[in-house]
């Protein structure tokens, strides 16, 4: 242990570290907890510890007449999709833009990076009128677009970040011995860039997951995604927590996993590469 | 390479930018099929005359204020923690990570779960401690208070994990010679930890200050503005104008005003950048 790292005492220490675990931790444990809770025990009048799990609450979602399934794999599909259009166009020109030396090139930068962070509000309203227009509303497709909006940006900027930090000698060397622009891009590059890739697709696929917004906007019957089934429940009258923290546990379980898997590469991805 | 992607994002950002431009001159009617009426300069004469914006912008900026404020404070904090810990900082910054992987709509509904009056845990502590007996998403005050708190949870771990990255850059060396010195840590961390990693609170700063007017979804979920329009945040009326009320031409006049600070964001994000990289 280096000295500089030794600092206030090491009771205040734990003691503060405990209660930023506790202020972060306790929601979702509550929630995870309480979707295995008979609901006589979720509305009792004192919150309680102990009792016997069930899985009602899972079971009733997946079997009842309006089950999850269909949220559940609009918003794979459409969250799916819209990652790998963006992965893959991202990748493309993020190897471009890093290789390239072209004047107003902090224009295009520019561009790309207001476009990712114009406010969701502002975005929807010329998007609904459009897809009006297109009859895109209640479509996976228009769905998939307005990701797009948001994830192909992203995915540029960050690709351009993380093709940055690799030397293009690699590629040039390949060159050298014989092996064309796109030859040197596929066998020696790309290898190179496969935790960016990870990291892009996750961060990628996690915004349009939970995504809310958009959804509530553009999505039809046919269309709605998990989202939108947490608010449908949340607005009835006479909450079915039960059932609501079961579709809780599911929307954030896979996410936060796949976060975290991509841990080391996550300040990048979330500074859009300004920070490593 | 560059062109199918840059062709698509063109696409999908140039025809929806000038499109609301052209709105906010409008009067945009979906009654009976999509109707344009032009107006002039109306929609953008009720966008600096009208209270209610007014209104939803001062509570925006102290939204801003207060969950961005919160949010600097409390992740270096948590990053200072983490930084000093001697082993199983792995672990204790991946738990304190989990919650900005969760959709904005389960935070609310955890905010709603938790506070809920008649059987929310948070509700029943406060309750029992005597510290607020009331119904806390109902109550003007402590709902703005809930919200700010909701998204203070979700986002300081961002701050953290973004000042934690900085940490490793601090001089080791000089940190060590004032402790020779015999520097005390409020010292070590006024002079040369803080100053050290500047920049890095700065993009922090940045890119909190984006996202604090890209999202809204939890507000939408849990008060929706209310009780009293108390929470409502300009995204939040912005969506009333434009959905509730399908005043869309006026609703695009506001939302430019949202884009021009969400470049005024972006431009200090791309200088930040140029900095560094001069720097490096």
């Amino acid at each position: 242990m280096t000295a500089s790292k030794r600092w206030l005492p090491l009771t205040f220490k734990i003691a503060l570290l405990t209660l930023l675990l506790l202020w972060t931790l306790i929601p979702i444990i509550w929630m995870v907890l309480s979707s295995f809770k008979p609901n006589t025990i979720i509305t009792a009048d004192t919150p309680q510890v102990f009792f016997t799990p069930t899985l009602e609450h899972y079971v009733s979602l997946f079997s009842s007449g309006n089950s999850l399934w269909p949220y559940l794999l609009n918003s794979l599909f459409i969250a799916g999709t819209s990652t790998l259009i963006a992965v893959v166009l991202g990748c493309m020109a993020g190897f471009g833009l890093s290789r390239i030396r072209i004047k107003g090139k902090q224009h295009l930068a520019f561009w790309i990076i207001s476009t990712r962070m114009a406010p969701i509000a502002a975005v929807i309203v010329p998007l609904y009128l459009l897809f009006r227009y297109l009859y895109l509303l209640d479509t996976h497709a228009g769905l998939i677009v307005a990701y797009l909006s948001f994830n192909l940006p992203f995915a540029i900027w960050l690709m351009t970040a993380f093709f940055d930090d690799l030397p293009p000698d690699l590629e040039e060397a390949a060159m050298i011995d014989g092996a064309t622009k796109f030859q040197a891009f596929r066998h020696v590059v790309l290898p190179l860039m496969t935790p960016g890739l990870v990291t892009t697709a996750i961060l990628c696929f996690i915004f349009a997951w939970n995504d809310y917004a958009f959804a509530q906007t553009f999505s039809g019957p046919s269309t709605q995604t998990i989202p939108i089934a947490a608010a449908q429940l949340l607005t009835q009258t006479g909450i079915d927590w039960g059932k609501l923290l079961a579709i809780g546990t599911i929307v954030v379980c896979p996410m936060a996993i796949a976060g975290l898997l991509v841990k080391r590469w996550l300040v990048q991805g979330l500074t859009l590469g300004a920070v490593k | 390479m560059m062109s199918p992607a840059l062709f698509l994002l063109a696409l999908i950002t140039l025809v929806p930018f000038f499109s609301i431009i052209w709105m906010s001159f409008n009067d945009v009617s979906l009654m009976g099929g999509l109707a344009f009426e032009f107006s002039g300069l109306d929609n953008w004469q009720r966008v600096f005359t009208d209270p209610d914006i007014r209104s939803s912008w001062l509570i925006s900026l102290v939204y801003f204020l207060a969950t961005v404020g919160l949010e600097m404070v409390i992740g270096t904090v948590m990053a200072l923690l983490v930084y000093s810990l001697t082993r199983g900082s792995n672990i204790i910054i991946s738990l304190l990570l989990i919650p900005m992987f969760i959709a904005p709509v389960i935070v609310g509904l955890l905010g709603r779960f938790m506070l809920d009056p008649s059987h929310g845990l948070y509700a029943w502590m406060l309750n029992e401690s005597g510290l607020f007996d009331g119904n806390i998403l109902g109550s003007v005050g402590s709902a703005m208070v809930a919200v700010i708190l909701m998204d203070v949870w979700e986002w300081t771990p961002l701050v953290a994990l973004i000042v934690l990255a900085g940490l490793t850059s601090v001089p080791e060396d000089v940190l060590e010679a004032a402790e020779m010195d015999g520097a005390r840590y409020g010292q070590k961390l006024l002079y040369i930890i803080l100053p050290s990693i500047s920049n890095i609170l700065l993009v922090a700063l940045l890119i909190r200050a984006m996202d604090a007017i890209r999202f809204f979804a939890i507000i939408f979920i849990t008060t929706n503005g209310g009780p009293a329009d108390s929470t409502k945040i300009i995204p939040i009326r912005l969506y009333d104008i434009a959905f509730r009320f399908f005043d869309l031409g006026y609703a695009a006049a506001v939302g430019i005003t949202m884009l021009v600070f969400s470049i005024m964001v972006a431009t200090a994000f791309t200088k930040l950048l140029k900095r560094q990289e001069k720097a490096s």
